[in-house]
């Protein structure tokens, strides 16, 4: 055996919740800017939600301003951008209404046909369509945070409950805030990123929660700030350990699996990231609101 | 071994096997193939084959706005009837209120309109009749006209040879249709942008000033022509038979015309067209579509034979694509195209490529990973890992579930988060080390009490994902289905897989302390 696990301690002991009011207010900070992004500056809509037309073409021996050029004599609002490399063109046109559209796509193709050697894709989304899919991808988010603060509930007390949703709402906004800095695509596939990381960033909070409702019966002299800081001590290689081989996997999915997954992929690290976060300095510390002594409690 | 029972060793031993057994067909993925073994195979979404989808809406306002247009002529021919005079008609999105000149015999016309027409409502005000559309009644022309938009939607896809389309219904006015392997995805539009209702309209050349004035008289319509739009005429609105009399369709050529289209009536058709160009000889004839005259030749002769050409400009496809239109049908009403998503074989394959690649790399990273913190423990975390893929595409495979793009960042994903459980496991019984010194006792205790926490945390990421399916389409459904599949399997490869591979090892390596 190598034994590298060696270099995280099994018992290290790092006052993490005496470090909780700085984490606080970093977290406070930046889930008010986050907010402040989005609702200044918005999410950068793909053309799922913004409806539109989007038609990559691969090129030979055109370049991007050539077909600038023929496009934007037909087409006011079109954008033109490289995707992965510089014989893949990706067009974007904003529509006004669903019938120019369709028939915008075709007179599209028409336009540049001879320039083009493949229409690798087209999309087109009408207006309709895509608030409906902003709609629901709203929904399925907020269904999910209901579900799965229903479920911690049933499986602990109901304060950890409020600890997870805390964290998991952190988690959301702060990772939407990213995406809005670093102008990320949102798309339906964004929303399955976050949706996801409300399912996955919860794991590591459950494995520290169930190691603090542990501590709580076997320590029962114990502070509660140490309680807890043995117990995030306790269970931090694991913490540590699983977040690195998801995002070892995530690494590999946003270098090599291609231009369409990236912002799938980019959306996850940041969300991996920022859920290990959370569940360390804000799930936990949001547990010393309450009072778990049983001397404090009926029973 | 220590107190490993047979028959779970038997059950794990028997799942593994399965696993990669029904996971061959899809490896080996010949195209193909009828071997009933082999047929298991994954299926792949648009996204990865290449292929159309469409999702088209019926334009139900077309429809509620001709059955308001029906009231209107109903009530002229009966207010005709009872000599009272309209002052005014007004008509609204659902409703037409008519204006009589007196309102006497107002009730005689409701009444009379209440014999043609149920499912309305009828309210008099003074010398207002308004006539409303219910609801039920819209929702009978909804249902009709999605059911027969259906069927003729189904029939010019199959006429157009795209193979395995799927056509269905989706929510209260829309039609989904998937079409893979589409590589033109411009002309099956075409197909299904058009409405195609064919009729045949007396032309009326008497009146001139009628087209001049743009004011048709009462039972006429001005049509202007495909070609030139400046070019109109005043038709008998009453059409004198219609497209779906047509019995076939086909497009021909002719010496004098170029490209047309032959069509031939049935019997009921033959005889109204008959009887009509019997009658007409001398005047012209227009044949309309969609709306627009595409011809109006003059009646030489009566025409009994129940068959003719319809000439245009057309060109050869063109009058294939109309007699393609014309062999399945009108359509009852318009159809939008509200979304498009078509990706081509070169994007697929692209995607499919860089897919495996991401895979494999993570797949390794993860593996180097687990080997270098854990040693011995880490490569068997890494069998089970192995295996947990392997379960995953046979489960993909033998339930037929599709594979998208974002469906193979689900399984990259899980390539990283199967491993977790194992984390879980192997770090609970690095702290039993600490406690005691029998080996399986150790083993026993960690994966006894890192049970409870694998459990709840795989069960939010499928709470997740199960939401995601619910309320997402297309591929990221794709994904939901291969993050949940993902989930299950790592359980179970975490939780008896390895499991049962500690065990083996510990017993024949007869190890008697334990250092993690």
């Amino acid at each position: 055996m190598f034994g590298l696990n060696k270099i995280i301690p099994v018992e290290p002991n790092i006052n993490f919740l005496g470090l909780r009011r700085n984490f606080l207010i970093f977290s406070i900070l930046a889930i008010l800017i986050s907010i402040g992004l989005l609702s200044i500056k918005g999410l950068n809509l793909g053309i799922d939600f913004k409806g539109g037309t989007l038609i990559e073409v691969s090129t030979k021996n055109t370049s991007i301003g050539e077909l600038r050029e023929i496009l934007s004599s037909s087409y006011s609002d079109v954008s033109l951008q490289e995707f992965g490399n510089e014989n893949i063109i990706l067009i974007r046109l904003q529509n006004k209404s669903n019938q120019e559209s369709i028939e915008t796509v075709n007179s599209v193709k028409n336009l540049i046909q001879d320039k083009v050697v493949e229409f690798r894709r087209s999309e087109f989304v009408g207006p309709t369509i895509s608030s409906e899919l902003l709609f629901r991808g709203f929904q399925a988010v907020s269904f999910a945070l209901i579900a799965i603060l229903i479920y911690i509930w049933l499986r602990f007390e109901w304060q950890f409950g409020f600890g997870a949703v805390v964290a998991l709402t952190h988690d959301v906004l702060f990772t939407l805030g990213l995406l809005s800095i670093l102008n990320v695509e949102f798309s339906l596939a964004t929303i399955a990123a976050i949706l996801t990381i409300a399912g996955y960033s919860i794991n590591d909070t459950v494995v520290i929660f169930d190691r603090v409702r542990e501590n709580l019966r076997k320590y029962k002299k114990l502070e509660l700030v140490d309680l807890f800081n043995l117990s995030v001590n306790n269970t931090l290689s694991r913490t540590i350990m699983t977040s690195l081989t998801t995002l070892l996997a995530l690494v590999s999915l946003f270098v090599f699996g291609g231009e369409v997954i990236r912002p799938f992929a980019l959306t996850m690290i940041i969300g991996v990231i920022i859920g290990t976060y959370s569940s360390v300095f804000i799930a936990v510390p949001t547990l010393l609101i309450f009072k778990f002594r049983p001397q404090d409690e009926d029973d | 071994m220590k107190n490993y029972p047979i028959w779970k060793s038997f059950t794990v031993v028997s799942l593994v096997l399965l696993g990669i057994i029904f996971a061959i067909p899809s490896i080996i993925y010949d195209e193909n193939s009828e071997n009933w073994f082999l047929k298991n195979k994954i299926n792949l979404g648009l996204d990865l084959q290449g292929g159309s989808y469409l999702l088209l809406e019926v334009q139900l306002d077309v429809l509620y706005k001709e059955e308001l247009d029906n009231f209107v002529d109903s009530v002229r021919l009966i207010s005709r009837d009872q000599a009272v005079k309209i002052e005014k008609i007004d008509i609204q999105e659902n409703e037409v209120v008519v204006f009589f000149g007196n309102k006497e015999k107002i009730k005689d016309i409701r009444d009379s309109f209440f014999q043609m027409y149920r499912g309305v409502t009828l309210q008099i005000n003074n010398n207002k009749l308004s006539i409303k559309l219910n609801d039920e009644y819209k929702k009978i022309i909804q249902d009709s006209a999605i059911k027969q938009s259906l069927e003729i939607v189904r029939k010019r896809i199959d006429e157009s040879g795209t193979k395995e389309p799927l056509i269905q219904r989706s929510g209260k006015k829309r039609i989904l249709l998937q079409l893979p392997g589409v590589k033109d995805p411009e002309r099956i539009k075409d197909l299904l942008g058009k409405t195609a209702k064919l009729t045949f309209h007396i032309v009326d050349n008497d009146n001139v000033s009628a087209i001049q004035n743009n004011l048709a008289s009462f039972g006429k319509i001005i049509v202007q022509d495909m070609y030139d739009e400046n070019t109109k005429y005043l038709l008998d609105k009453r059409a004198v038979v219609g497209g779906e009399n047509l019995v076939d369709a086909k497009g021909s050529f002719d010496q004098t015309e170029g490209h047309a289209v032959s069509f031939r009536f049935d019997t009921e058709g033959a005889q109204k067209f008959g009887k009509v160009t019997t009658n007409n000889i001398g005047k012209n004839l227009a044949v309309v579509l969609d709306g627009v005259v595409i011809t109006a030749p003059r009646i030489s002769s009566a025409i009994t034979g129940g068959s003719g050409i319809i000439t245009g400009n057309f060109n050869a496809q063109e009058a294939s694509d109309l007699a393609v239109l014309l062999r399945a049908g009108a359509l009852p009403a318009p159809l939008e195209i509200v979304e498009e998503r078509s990706v081509g074989a070169g994007l697929g394959a692209d995607s499919i490529a860089a897919g495996q690649i991401a895979a494999i790399i993570g797949m390794v990273l993860v593996c180097v990973f687990m080997i270098l913190i854990y040693g011995t423990f880490g490569a068997l975390a890494n069998i089970s890992l192995i295996v947990n893929l392997f379960i995953i595409i046979s489960l993909l495979g033998t339930i037929g579930a599709t594979l998208t793009l974002p469906g193979i960042a689900g399984i990259v994903l899980t390539i990283g988060m199967a491993v977790d459980a194992n984390v879980l496991i192997f770090e609970r019984i690095k702290e039993e080390s600490l406690k005691q010194t029998k080996v399986f006792q150790i083993v026993k205790n960690g994966f006894d009490r890192a049970m409870s926490t694998i459990l709840d945390a795989n069960i939010t990421t499928l709470i997740a994902a199960v939401l995601l399916f619910a309320f997402g389409s297309g591929p990221i459904r794709g994904f939901s289905i291969t993050l949940s599949l993902g989930v299950i399997a790592s359980m179970f490869t975490a939780l008896m897989l390895t499991n049962f591979l500690v065990y083996m090892y510990l017993s024949f390596a007869n190890k008697k302390e334990l250092k993690l």
